[in-house]
């Protein structure tokens, strides 16, 4: 018995040692590597356009250029060096032969099957031991073989025959699979000799230090800086304090794009001369006389001068360039028109900082702000101007003739209520629309996902009044109704309603998803509800101008409007739990959606007016705000009402909470009672359902400038 | 004792040597990059203009020929001071709003380091001014010193008030401009209708054409209470 280490010198395990190795480390990559490749956007719904303006080839190229930029080369080149190494290594374990370690098998070493008898066995061994004997048998010249060959062959054929006759050479046979008894065996180390000889070892101590002196600390080290260098929402560290600094409580839109322009991503952008090229150009163009405002690229007057201000360099080229991209303004230069588009893209990433920035002051008007920056980067707008601007093909001449020269714009709503003989009668004609841009714009704006509030209430999960400091669900329900939907079905009531799960439905209490049955197959399988377990996404925003594809965000929050504070930051929502479109891609569902966010409730009991936001990211004038109001009772008046349940509970034919309230309160329907507790906190003062009379706020009435 | 073999040790000895000496060297090196770093970082506010205006009033240098320094009426130099204290209230105010949101950003790592360094910094040398133009209010007026703070808050309060005012009456021009033109349009518009409406009266008795009409027979009596009612309206709207 042997147990000495040997390295491995013949050279076939290691291959199986390092095919492991790579096999580990390759196959994570490849899996990043593919989930990469793979386009993110593509798994979205898109809304169905073919609207092209001149620059759509800019666009796209710097859509696909972004997506470019997220494969890493070192990524690719490192699992297809992983590749090449491991089918290396298979062609190796395939080539090289294993020292054959073949199972003793006495039966085939006597020529016989497995089956035979005691006397077959015999004869077998008779007629090969006449043949074999090295007393008979001549060393076969031809065949090299030596006297010693002939004895070693015939010992074999004997203890083949002894380990099937002989009762002790069987067992040892059949215990160790050897007639001779128990065999030593040797452990192997899968690497190569070459690793431990002599003269190697300098080499190897080298590759160690370097793997561990150099490479881990750079690893570490590069990886601890990097995260120092970008601020959590992704942007330059820089930039986050440069934007921390430009904050201002009451910073209006335009000054949000300016504080966005001294972004460190634009000194690398602007490098070198770039950032004085062509600037002197734009400026001219976005400060010439525009068509709906009185600078073309819609600046402010505070805007204007904060950019003449500005010393020349990156900072009043990215801010020039994004004047012009927000004014839609043709610049006739190819270099400069492709950057005019590549700023809008990091103002959009940089205003995600700034939005953390204005959250962490929890004032309204900078955060809405900051919002709204974020839809005029996105729909290529400048600050104030119409909304309708989003619908392809709408040009300043196509606004004014919808505008009139009334000073509040039509939003997409309210041009879309309009008959479609009235509108297309104010916006096809010389110098606006044809026929078919008019079609084109109102398919688009029949697909905007325009999410409609039906109802917004509170609610602690199996209460039925909000204590003081307890934990308060807002649930904000809603249908996504784009802009001029005909035929629009009217909201089921049981839609509205919010019912907790039972309480012993612990997997929906925790908030696990649990896939609805909904029937049975012929085989007896569960047929389980359709999409009731993922979450569906809005389609992408159509946002032709804008040189990333997004996915539209909504963010619902609350503000104390006497105050102007942020009174619950907001809650994001870009999934929801039922389908927004038709299978079709295109057909709105009107599913009713709902949208929960939980936060604490104060410490004193009262009414506490909020106003509620619900602002999309990426379209112009969709926005809901409305009145809610919570109502805190005092812990003691709660306990109560609970008692007089209590007292209810003991009459015998009471069995159930809804007919307890029905007795206690001596009224209508069963459904109506169970709900009453937590409806009467909205709709008493807030009249928050807006479905009927489409009464949000956002809807500016322009019916009074009309008469 | 024991038999050192000093040589076998040298080894292990050049070891510890060579990785202290790397752990000193970065340690040394990183420290005083960090030091050279924060000593560098950019003020965080700006030039203090109404200061520099106040000591160089202050420390009045004697023109050339002249022997003697220009002598500065006493009022001149309180009113720089008090500008001085104006802008210190702005400054305390900016500082006082930010510093929660600079340090909650800090925690949640949306804002830098350096940016907090930065704040800190700009936090004592507020203290430093707050307390030095105190001792300056003492030593022109006895007394000042308590209450100067209390006026340059109300300066500066005013001056947000009046600015947010100016910025409104600003506006009010071309509102006007806006409504005078709007107005006439509406009256054309009116006029128009006013002249739609009587030609039609004119011509209705005649032809009994009205179009789409959905008043065809009308009783003459009707007619004229419709531009009435418009002309009502029209001043309403005046």
């Amino acid at each position: 018995m042997s147990t000495d280490y040997t390295y491995d010198e013949e050279g076939y395990l290691w291959p199986f040692f390092v095919f492991t190795l790579t096999l580990i480390i390759t196959l994570p990559l490849t899996y990043i590597l593919v989930k990469r490749s793979r386009d993110p956007a593509a798994s979205f719904p898109r809304i169905q356009t073919n609207f092209k303006h001149k620059h759509t080839d800019i666009v796209n190229t710097l859509r696909k250029k972004e997506k470019r930029k997220d494969r890493k080369l070192w990524l690719i080149l490192a699992v297809a060096i992983g590749w090449v190494v491991m089918g290396y290594m298979l062609v190796l374990i395939q080539n090289t032969e294993a020292p054959s370690q073949k199972l003793w098998n006495p039966y085939d070493i006597l020529g016989i099957s497995e089956s035979s008898t005691e006397k077959q066995i015999k004869s077998a061994y008779r007629k090969l031991s006449l043949k074999f004997h090295p007393d008979k048998a001549k060393p076969d010249a031809a065949k090299n073989e030596t006297m010693d060959d002939l004895n070693a062959r015939y010992v074999e054929i004997s203890k083949a025959h002894q380990a099937l006759t002989d009762e002790e050479v069987r067992n040892n046979y059949i215990q160790y699979g050897n007639p001779d008894g128990k065999q030593g065996y040797s452990i192997n180390i899968a690497l190569p000799k070459a690793i431990v000889s002599d003269g190697n070892g300098k080499y190897v101590v080298l590759l160690y230090s370097a793997l561990f002196g150099i490479l881990l600390p750079y690893l570490v080290g590069s990886w601890w800086y990097g995260t120092l260098r970008r601020s959590k929402e992704g942007v330059l560290m820089e930039s986050s304090n440069r934007l921390f600094r430009e904050y201002k409580d009451n910073i209006d839109e335009g000054g949000v794009i300016g504080a966005l322009s001294t972004g460190q991503e634009y000194d690398e952008l602007f490098k070198g001369d770039k950032a004085d090229s062509g600037l002197s150009k734009v400026e001219s163009r976005i400060l010439a006389e525009g068509k709906l405002s009185p600078l073309a690229g819609g600046l402010s007057v505070k805007d204007k001068e904060k950019l003449e201000d500005l010393e020349s360099g990156p900072q009043r080229k990215a801010l020039a360039l994004l004047w012009a991209y927000l004014g839609r303004i043709e610049l006739d230069d190819p270099v400069l028109e492709k950057a005019k588009f590549a700023v809008a893209p990091i103002a959009e990433a940089l205003n995600k900082s700034f939005t953390a920035i204005s959250l962490a002051y929890m004032n309204t008007a900078p955060l809405l702000s900051s919002y709204y920056a974020s839809q005029l980067l996105i729909q290529a707008l400048p600050p104030k101007s119409s909304p309708l601007l989003q619908l392809p093909h709408f040009t300043p001449a196509t606004v004014k003739a919808v505008d009139g020269d009334s000073k509040v714009h039509t939003n997409v709503q309210d041009f879309m209520d309009r008959p479609d003989a009235k509108r297309r009668s104010l916006v096809v004609g010389k110098g606006l629309l044809t026929d078919e841009q008019y079609r084109e714009a109102v398919s688009v704006a029949k697909q905007l996902p325009f999410f409609r509030v039906a109802k917004a209430f509170f609610k602690v999960t199996g209460e039925r009044f909000i204590l003081p400091s307890s934990l308060v669900t807002l649930v904000v329900k809603g249908r996504f109704v784009p802009p001029g939907s005909e035929n629009v079905p009217e909201i089921e009531p049981l839609d509205l309603e919010d019912i907790d799960p039972a309480e012993d439905d612990l997997d929906a209490l925790l908030g696990r998803k649990v896939k609805k049955q909904i029937g049975k197959d012929e085989k007896g399988r569960p047929i389980y509800e359709a999409g009731s377990d993922e979450l569906i996404s809005a389609p992408l925003a159509a946002s032709p101008y804008f040189a990333r594809d997004h996915s539209p965000r909504w963010h619902v929050f609350l503000t104390d409007s006497k105050q102007g504070r942020v009174a619950v930051p907001p809650f994001t929502f870009a999934q929801f739990d039922r389908p927004i479109l038709e299978a079709d891609g295109k057909t709105p569902t009107f599913a009713m959606q709902t949208l929960k966010a939980q936060f604490q409730a104060p410490p004193q009991a009262g009414h506490y007016t909020f106003v509620m936001h619900v602002v999309c990211d990426s379209y112009v004038g969709l926005d809901t705000k409305m009145e809610v109001t919570l109502i805190v009772e005092e812990a003691s008046k709660a306990a109560e009402m609970e008692q007089v349940v209590e007292d209810e509970i003991s009459e015998p034919e009471e069995d159930s909470l809804a007919g307890i309230m029905h007795v206690a309160k001596g009224g209508s329907s069963k459904e109506l009672k169970k709900r009453e507790a937590k409806e009467e906190e909205s709709d008493d003062e807030s009249g928050t359902d807006l479905e009927g009379d489409d009464a949000s706020e956002t809807n500016t009435d322009t019916e009074e400038e009309d008469n | 004792m024991f038999d050192i073999n000093w040589r076998g040790l040298l080894l292990p000895l050049a070891y510890l040597a060579v990785l202290t000496g790397t752990f000193v060297t970065f340690s040394t090196v990183y420290r005083r990059r960090k030091a050279f770093q924060s000593a560098n970082l950019a003020p965080w506010f700006g030039p203090h203009l109404q200061r520099n205006i106040y000591l160089s009033l202050l420390h009045m240098e004697p023109e050339e020929g002249s022997e003697k320094a220009p002598k500065i009426p006493d009022s001149v130099i309180r009113a720089a001071l008090l500008r001085r204290a104006v802008e210190d209230i702005n400054r305390i105010i900016q500082i006082r709003t930010a510093k929660a949101a600079c340090s909650s950003l800090l925690q949640r790592g949306s804002v830098g380091d350096d940016l907090w360094q930065r704040f800190q910094r700009a936090e004592k040398e507020m203290e430093d001014e707050l307390r030095d133009v105190v001792m300056e209010a003492n030593a022109l007026v006895p007394g000042w010193g308590q209450i100067i703070f209390q006026s340059a808050n109300e300066i500066a309060a005013n001056k947000v008030l009046r600015d947010r005012l100016d910025e409104i009456e600003a506006q009010a021009d071309s509102e006007k401009e806006w409504w005078e033109k709007r107005r006439a349009a509406i009256q054309t518009e009116f006029m128009k209708e006013l002249d739609n409406e009587s030609e039609k009266s004119h011509s209705r008795p005649t032809t009994s054409s009205g179009g789409g009409d959905d008043e065809p027979v009308l009783v003459d009596g009707s007619t004229p209470s419709t531009p009435s009612g418009g002309s009502k309206k029209k001043k309403g709207k005046k």
